[in-house]
């Protein structure tokens, strides 16, 4: 995630210390009172982190640039999720440490109560139910089957239901809380019960493209008026074709492949998990449904677009690719073609792969380069070459290091990369990465 | 991920520091509740420990323990006579050192201790069993206190018909009248008592400003006629421990008023006869 700051940033932290400094005036600072308070604050700051994120997971389209993208909206809702889940164990923990000096006894009484101090344990009952859905997320009991996960994820709904009667039953100025816990669960509420009716669009399969033993490219025409999208950006595909081995109805993530003006959406999928091996048998004719688009991958072309870019040439970009991280690139590479005159940065795609076999849309590629001025076309086989070097990149573009620098693959390519590209003096605002396996 | 060796690290530390909490607690074999203080006695009166008493420990809400009883004061506090932190420093705690010994050597009066039953929660538990209340231990030896038995048999001596009426009276010492009076007898009740005049020592305290330092003694003298008002006349003899009707006020203690100063004007009053009709 990159540092670079966004206008939803700032709406982010407004809604996330709106609580904070609703409360905490009221709260008894006095001599003894501060354990206390800190305690409440923790709760308070736990229970905004926790509304926060179910308001992000509305991933409505057209919304995440605002916040630098989906990718990094979702690295946000993980980190407000994860910083929840911290601060309420710091809360009851902090509740415990200040009425130690009491006694034990009442120390373990504030935190087990009497049960008719009901409202306490539905503060436990929020906290276990939290636990639940959260501890796949965060590797505690290893990795879930996605769509196990997200069903999981979803008694993340009455986890914040019971936080919330906890909070409002003991909370002094509940307005704050209405308004944030109305926000996010509109969110969830659009996610799970509005957005599958009313954002995602139908689709039908026109072709498939075999590009590899277990790569395809999905030809795609609306059956309505169907989505506008930018190169580099990613769709969420819900297949309709219950005779699908697997991942029938069940919606993932995939980067488009055709460029802004093609009339076909294309979409290049590689089998990695059941759902997306079983797409790969998808018969023309099937339905799907799309919804979309997200991300911010070429940001800073669709910013020069808008005419809001660095005075002077545009800067010129290095893409790296490896396996199916090539797709945004196609994408990149066929709007190219599409766009004619209209001036388009000078551009060195190198495409990281295996061996040649696995250096799928190559050819079109190397043809757009044939036709595009100011586009180039590398290949660096690993069985070849071994590791990428830095040295094999100056050798083909001797002054990248200044350039714009994108890259797409999968992680260990990324690392890699980025050290070497750190190395070569090369600033993080400068490199765009959008990965989105954990999607 | 970083961030998820954290989150399991700390929901290990979290789990294990509430089980060590229970754990001891359990192990330390403390039964009892909590802050809610819910326990009962054999009375069906709550039993506080005083862990819950130190809760109380400030002017909001003010809890005190005098003789293994446990008061919640905190609506008495804007009556108490003295300077509020005097009262506040000891909520939350034992405070019957403060009630026997109100910083003058002296004991709370056993007035203070008849009004201090109407604001008893509950028993300290393990304390001294609590007392029967303070009143009736003090009354044996305080025969003038809520009962007038004295002061009718006082009348008795010196028999009159008081009429129903306005009375004005005098006590007059070394030449100066230093106690003046009025006062109306309605059914044989005091009524509408008032100073014409009070000095003492070149003092006329009457024209005292607020700021004098014998401005407590005259707040005590006004306190006489606020608390005789209605009572039955014979209650004037009260004023013999005038400690038992008036509060102390800034170091001013009920004892040191001339209460008989009073007694002896009003009685003056009552032989001179109905002043006005």
């Amino acid at each position: 995630m990159t540092l670079r700051k966004y206008p939803g940033d700032l709406l982010l932290l407004g809604l996330f210390l709106l609580p904070v400094v609703v409360v905490a005036p009221a709260l008894p600072w006095g001599s003894q009172g501060w354990l206390y308070s800190l305690a409440e604050l923790a709760g308070v700051f736990a229970l905004s982190a926790f509304l926060l994120a179910g308001m992000l997971s509305a991933r409505v389209p057209g919304m995440d640039p605002w916040f630098g993208g989906l990718v990094r909206l979702w690295t946000i809702h993980r980190w407000l999720g994860f910083s929840a889940f911290m601060l309420v164990m710091v809360h009851a923990l902090l509740l415990a440490l200040a009425t130690l000096p009491m006694s034990l006894g009442t120390s373990v009484a504030t935190l087990f109560p009497p049960l008719s101090h009901w409202e306490v344990w539905v503060g436990w009952a929020a906290f276990l139910t939290m636990l639940v859905f959260i501890a796949p997320t965060l590797g505690f009991i290893g990795t879930l089957h996605y769509q196990n996960w997200k069903r999981l994820h979803l008694l993340s709904a009455p986890a914040l239901v019971l936080a919330l009667v906890h909070t409002m039953m003991l909370s002094a100025t509940a307005w704050v809380w209405w308004l944030l816990s109305a926000l996010a669960l509109a969110a969830i509420a659009w996610r799970k019960l509005l957005s599958p009716r009313l954002a995602r669009q139908p689709y039908v399969v026109d072709g498939i493209d075999q590009l590899a033993r277990d790569v395809v490219e999905l030809r795609l025409r609306p059956k309505g008026k169907g989505i506008r999208w930018q190169a580099g950006q990613f769709v969420y595909l819900t297949p309709m074709d219950s005779s699908l081995v697997a991942g029938y109805r069940e919606e993932h993530p995939y980067t488009i492949a055709s460029g802004s003006r093609d009339d076909e959406l294309k979409i290049g999928i590689k089998a990695v998990g059941d759902a997306t091996r079983a797409l790969l048998d998808i018969k023309p004719g099937a339905e799907v449904r799309i919804e979309g688009p997200y991300g911010t991958f070429f940001e800073n072309a669709a910013l020069a677009q808008k005419g809001d870019s660095l005075p002077g040439e545009p800067r010129k970009q290095l893409w790296l690719a490896g396996g199916i991280g090539i797709t945004p690139f196609v994408s990149g590479a066929r709007d190219r073609v599409g766009n004619g005159a209209v001036q388009a940065p000078d551009t060195c795609l190198f495409y990281l792969a295996n061996r040649p076999e696995r250096a799928y849309y190559l050819d079109e590629l190397v043809r757009i380069a044939e036709a595009c001025d100011g586009f180039e076309v590398h290949t660096h086989y690993m069985n070849e070459h071994g590791v990428i070097t830095r040295d094999y990149l100056a050798e083909r573009c001797p002054d990248f290091a200044e350039w714009d620098i994108y890259l797409c693959g999968p992680p260990g390519m990324i690392n890699h990369l980025q050290t070497l590209l750190r190395q070569e003096g090369v600033p993080a605002h400068r490199i765009h990465t959008e990965a989105f396996d954990f999607l | 991920m970083t961030s998820n060796r954290i989150a399991y690290t700390g929901f290990v530390a979290f789990v294990s520091v509430v089980l060590t909490l229970v754990v001891v607690n359990l192990v330390q074999g403390n039964p009892e509740p909590t802050a809610g203080g819910t326990a009962e006695n054999a009375d069906g009166e709550s039993v506080f420990r005083l862990d819950d008493v130190a809760e109380h420990n400030h002017a909001g809400s003010c809890w005190k323990v005098i003789n293994g009883v446990v008061y919640d004061l905190t609506e008495y506090l804007p009556n108490h006579p003295t300077e509020e932190e005097v009262f506040t420093r000891w909520c939350g705690k034992e405070a019957t050192s403060a009630w026997l010994d109100k910083g003058n050597g002296r004991p709370h009066s056993p007035r203070a201790a008849a009004r201090l039953e109407d604001y008893r929660i509950g028993v300290l538990e393990g304390g001294a069993p609590a007392p029967a209340p303070v009143e009736t231990a003090d009354s044996a030896t305080q025969p003038a206190t809520g009962d007038d038995r004295l002061g009718r048999m006082l009348l008795g001596l010196a028999p009159g018909n008081y009429l129903d009426g306005t009375y004005r009276g005098n006590f007059i010492d070394r030449g100066l009248i230093q106690v003046s009076l009025q006062f109306r007898l309605e059914g044989g009740r005091i009524k509408g008592m008032s100073y014409r005049h009070l000095f003492y020592r070149d003092e006329d305290y009457l024209k005292m400003d607020s700021s004098a330092e014998l401005y407590p003694v005259l707040r005590q003298y006004q306190q006489i006629t606020e608390r005789l008002e209605g009572e039955p006349m014979e209650a004037i003899f009260r004023l013999y421990e005038p400690e038992n009707v008036v509060d102390d006020i800034d170091g001013y203690t009920g004892a040191t008023l001339r209460g008989a100063k009073v007694i002896s004007a009003f009685r003056d009053g009552l032989n001179r006869g109905v002043y006005s009709w």
